[in-house]
């Protein structure tokens, strides 16, 4: 006989029909009430959300057995299950993934601030058991994903550069999954950051949007190493509070702001992000909402990571390709037109064109660097490697970033269609291309 | 929401349980419970295995008889274990959970007797079935999901009957599954 397995259920075990769950005490009292979350966690696991410490905590503490009744809302059949008690977790990918979960459904039902997640508690299956009655026809079709995660992921393997790769992910995750809005956004060599290289669907590309670790499902699934997802609007992991607080903090030097707005949909019901993973080192998150409730599934959650991991191989294979580079080509000589002022703060590496906020950080550094080069000797070309080993730069030991800050750079520039713009020159080349005298500044 | 919307809270039952007396002498529930035992809320069972083993169940409706006894409707095929369990004596737990206000009881007893349904019962099932119903929606349901899901065969009803021994609050919030005690 094989061992009861839940993969069929997994319809019922996204919290859309409460759940419910009877126990007993050492004397066979039973007791009964509904649960907000029975989580999938393998094919012979869930966790069960623990919220409060009531009697149905008592008892499982005591006798370690509950029978829990779940509905497919597909299809209304119901399933009986018998589990047995075997740990409860208060931290980790697995609580983080269910408090995500329950924040969402917490807000749904006007419960914010009352369902709060003490634990999750994991139980093993006994049996599973279908419960007679009647059922409706399942009519909506089921996504093909797994045809479309292989489509996707033959899509990534054909980009040759970074950059190209970064948008087809955005690209993919519309053409195969019907996902309008989406981003990849990259961790920060050593810092609890990630931000924005390339986005979809949004009125604003957003690149250069930073998150911090813990910050909204992206930040979550971030420190976590964890897909983190959400069916239901819910506050508490809305990116608009908390990036505002970020910009306030960053913008207090001298009252410019030097922030990019996070350009995450206005009202989005529903969210995923799964870490691009590499050895099992963050590179990043790719990130997917909608306006739609409960848009993302099990199954997606499960295509999606694919989606990313193959992503994170992709990234690590043209990483390991990147000492080839080609020979420096000239550039043509731009005619000059009017001047711009750029400004730079050493504090925080940020660099202002005229007035305005272009970027900060390693990017900011980089930029002013090339800048001050060029001013000096006029020179316009160069390769990524001379930058890795630049002391000035200060970039950390391992700084395998440092292409996805270029992609950036570039893009940064590109937006505010300055008269500055970086253009690739060949594998692990570039140049800058300038068609206006520059005025270098740096304030003390 | 009305603006006379009070949010359920194991609090406000507490309260509610000790400004009412019970809405039969010799029985347990207070008025506003014995209603809201039949007002189209979800029902939830429980008992319990010789070898403690719990079993759950789902119910279709509740009615209250003028001495206080509770006859909860359910189908028979779904909850067979658990009407075996009841028939040989064990103990039993009910809880009714409202929709949208999620405002909750349960009570227990040490053992309950098993029934046939009345001609009256079939009527009074639909009705609370579609209140059930509507509720559902209200909280973001499909009318079909919420149709589909108070949907039951009129065949195959069960009654169980037994007197509250015990009643405790299970409106989520702090305190919640307290007793409700005189």
């Amino acid at each position: 006989m094989t061992a009861p397995s839940l993969d069929a259920l997994r319809p019922a075990l996204e919290g859309v029909v409460a759940s419910v769950i009877a126990t007993c005490d050492a004397d066979g009292l039973p007791n009964v009430s509904m649960i907000s979350q029975v989580h999938y966690l393998d094919p012979e696991r869930v966790a069960l959300s623990y919220q409060f410490f009531n009697k149905t905590r008592r008892n499982l503490l005591a006798t370690r057995r509950a029978s829990v009744q779940i509905v497919d809302p597909e299809t209304m059949r119901q399933y009986r299950l018998d589990f047995d008690y075997e740990e409860t977790l208060t931290r980790g990918p697995l609580f983080e993934s269910m408090k995500a979960k329950l924040a969402g459904l917490a807000s749904h039902h006007g419960m914010e601030g009352v369902f709060r997640l003490l634990g999750a508690d994991l139980f093993r299956v006994l049996s599973i058991e279908a419960v007679p009655g009647p059922t409706i026809a399942h009519t909506a079709q089921a996504r093909p994903l797994l045809a479309a995660t292989r489509r996707a992921c033959d899509a990534l393997d054909a980009c040759t550069d970074l950059e190209e790769l970064l948008d087809r992910a955005t690209e993919v995750l519309e053409a195969q999954f019907g996902i309008r809005h989406s981003m990849v956004l990259m961790a920060e060599d050593g810092e609890d950051r990630l931000y924005a290289v390339a986005s979809r669907g949004y009125r604003s590309s957003g690149v250069g949007a930073e998150v911090q670790f813990g910050e909204g499902v992206i930040g979550v699934a971030a420190r976590e190493h964890t897909p983190i997802r959400i069916g239901h609007m819910t506050r508490e992991y809305r990116y608009g509070a908390a990036i505002t607080e970020t910009a306030r903090r960053a913008g207090l030097i001298d009252g410019a702001p030097r922030a990019i707005p996070f350009p995450g949909l206005a009202a989005p019901r529903s969210q995923i992000a799964l870490p691009i993973l590499e050895g099992g080192r963050l590179l990043g998150v790719l990130f997917a909402e909608a306006e739609e409730t409960l848009r993302f599934a099990y199954d997606d959650e499960d295509a999606l990571a694919l989606v990313a991991g193959h992503l994170g191989a992709r990234i690590a294979i043209l990483r390991a390709g990147e000492s080839d580079e080609d020979a420096p080509t000239p550039g043509e000589k731009l005619p000059l037109a009017g001047v711009v002022t750029v400004r730079y703060y050493a504090a925080d590496q940020s660099v202002f064109l005229d007035h305005d906020y272009l970027i900060k950080g390693v990017a900011g550094a980089i930029l002013w660097r090339l800048l001050r080069e060029y001013q000096a000797t006029g020179r316009t070309d160069f390769a990524l490697r001379e930058l890795r080993v630049d002391p000035a730069l200060r970039l950390p030991a391992h700084a395998e970033n440092l292409d996805a800050r270029m992609i950036l750079l570039r893009r940064r520039l590109e937006e505010r269609q300055s008269c500055l713009r970086i253009e690739k020159a060949g594998r692990g080349r570039f140049r800058l291309a300038i068609a206006c005298r520059l005025t270098l500044e740096e304030p003390a | 929401m009305s603006s006379s919307f009070v949010p359920a809270t194991p609090l406000n039952d507490l309260a509610a349980w000790a400004a009412q007396k019970p809405a039969q002498s010799g029985a347990l529930l207070t008025p506003d419970l014995v209603a809201l035992a039949q007002s189209g809320v979800s029902v939830t069972l429980a008992s319990s295995t010789s070898a403690g083993q719990p079993i759950v169940g789902l119910g279709v409706g509740c009615r209250v008889r003028p001495d206080g006894t509770l006859r909860v409707l359910l189908a028979r095929a779904a909850n067979a274990d658990l009407l075996a369990a009841l028939k040989d004596g064990r103990p039993i737990a009910v809880t009714f959970t409202g929709a949208p206000d999620h405002r909750a009881f349960q009570v227990k007893a040490a053992t309950a007797k098993i029934a046939e349904p009345l001609s009256d019962d079939l009527p009074e099932i639909d009705r609370q079935c579609a209140v059930l119903a509507d509720g559902l929606v209200e909280i973001g349901f499909s009318r079909e999901l919420a149709e589909g899901y108070v949907t039951y065969e009129p065949d195959d009803i069960a009654a169980v009957e037994f007197c509250p021994e015990r009643v405790f609050t299970q409106t989520p919030g702090p305190g919640a599954g307290a007793e409700l005690t005189r």
